[in-house]
């Protein structure tokens, strides 16, 4: 394997853990409007938060088993969907996160 | 089914009975959602071969499944050696394996004990320990090989034409695409290269301990192996049994070279499966599996209750295999003649289209 090669993808692991980090904050503020996994995802990546249906959904599974997400089935277009939406709890911890993510951009631009 | 149905369905068959139905209600949601989208944007529907692509996309349901669930345990001596994705169908193979292995020895055992045989604490331990060591082992590599090729080609698999469960390819080509069974989609189903290796790798195993059996009688019986010894009539299906496994090893390497010979594999199987029948009921008819060891002969009023006591277990063991040999012989046969039906009806169905074309 050569430098170059070893540099590519130890950047890219970098970058994943990056986003993933950011992935639950991008994921509550998509969920302050409720939707359905798949619109959920286009949404994310409209926004360039682009992400796998194998990432997303354990995600939001987990997201909801600690009381942040709320959801129900309900019939949409003839067909039934599991419709996500931010919890009171949810909420609360979102304006947490938001603070500290603004506290941490903050932060490193003065750094840059 | 649809390939929709049958990708979600190898997904189900991974992941926990209790959030199955949830998951794989969500999963064919979305797949669902972005065929119609994708659809919405070509203006036309999706043919199988992009539906085929769309699902490959989204990964081996084996690995789709394992990201759902919270256990993450593996199984490491130094390196990996059974990831999360694989360890739980490790830990159920194995269970069963030593579940059924366990029942067996304590059969034997229970029966000696009440036939008043002496049997000493260290024999039931010495005897469970091996079957323990044996059964680890063989399962452990096994799937070992497994996981190897699961890392070494994630994409290598496609879903079965039958009942949609998952089958791993041992096709390398990295365009592999996903095949699914010929009849949905106008292709000739196969027969997967990695059950075909799978069959020779176990039917060399079974040969191999069958003929350690021959010699070293302690591999079946165990430490009851100082009184009790094999009857004869397991000496005369050995060669029938060697044979049977030999046809079924060569059947699978033909299909491993030619794995478009499906008919070929259900009609050998046929004749393989008969031949199953038939010993079974050549060992029913003998009456006796065990005697009393040569070494006891002089004694062997001593243990005529323990030989009739085995000999019971025996018998009623290898009842229930001739009624389940039978029945599994009959739904194959029905199986068979239903698909060539089938096959007669869509491959006129097929011609009277081309000459509509």
């Amino acid at each position: 394997m050569t430098p170059g090669t070893d540099n590519n993808d130890l950047f890219e692991n970098l970058r994943l853990e990056l986003r993933r980090g950011s992935l639950v904050l991008a994921v509550l503020t998509a969920l302050r409007k409720e939707q359905y996994g798949y619109t959920l995802r286009k949404t994310l990546a409209e926004h360039g938060m682009t992400i796998d249906e194998g990432t997303l959904y354990p995600l939001l599974r987990r997201l909801e088993s600690q009381g942040l997400l709320a959801s129900e089935w309900r019939e949409e277009e003839k067909r039934n969907k599991r419709f996500y939406r931010l919890s009171p709890e949810g909420k609360a911890i979102l304006k947490q996160l938001l603070a500290e993510w603004q506290s941490i951009n903050l932060s490193l631009n003065k750094m840059l | 089914m649809d390939l929709i149905d049958r990708y979600a369905k190898a997904v189900a068959k991974a992941l926990p009975q209790d959030q199955r139905e949830d998951i794989v209600g969500e999963l064919s949601e979305d797949i669902r959602s972005e065929i119609e989208d994708r659809e919405k944007e070509l203006g036309r529907q999706l043919t199988n071969d992009e539906q085929e692509s769309l699902l490959k996309q989204r990964g081996n349901p084996l690995i789709v499944a394992a990201r759902y669930r919270q256990d993450h345990r593996t199984v490491s001596f130094g390196r990996q050696f059974i990831g999360p994705v694989l360890y739980p169908f490790y830990i159920k193979v194995l269970s069963f394996n030593l579940g059924l292995t366990f029942l067996v020895i304590a059969i034997i055992f229970t029966a000696l004990a009440v036939s008043g045989q002496k049997l000493g604490f260290h024999d039931i331990v010495s005897t469970s320990l091996l079957q323990l060591f044996i059964q680890l082992v063989v399962v452990t590599i096994i799937f070992s090989v497994v996981e190897t090729h699961l890392k070494t080609h994630p994409d290598s698999w496609h879903l079965k034409a039958t009942g949609g469960g998952l089958a791993l390819d041992l096709k390398t080509k990295k365009d592999a695409k996903l095949r699914v069974t010929g009849a949905m989609i106008g292709r000739r189903p196969e027969v997967s290269r990695f059950e075909s290796v799978s069959i020779i790798v176990a039917s060399i195993v079974a040969i191999v301990w069958l003929t350690a059996v021959q010699n070293n009688q302690f591999l079946i019986l165990g430490p009851a192996v100082a009184f009790l010894k094999l009857a004869p009539i397991w000496h005369r299906i050995y060669f029938p049994i060697v044979l049977l496994t030999v046809a079924e090893i060569v059947r699978a390497v033909i299909n491993l070279v030619r794995p478009d010979w499906t008919r070929f594999r259900a009609i050998w199987r046929l004749v393989v499966q008969a031949g199953g029948l038939a010993i079974v009921y050549f060992l029913v008819k003998a009456g006796n599996w065990v005697a009393v060891a040569d070494a006891v002969a002089n004694r062997a009023s001593d243990y005529a209750r323990a030989v009739v006591i085995v000999n019971e277990c025996f018998y009623y063991a290898l009842l229930a295999t001739a009624i389940l040999s039978a029945a599994m012989l009959i739904l194959r046969i029905v199986g068979f003649i239903k698909r060539r039906r089938w096959q007669g009806g869509s491959h006129r169905v097929g011609s009277a289209a081309q000459e509509r074309n």
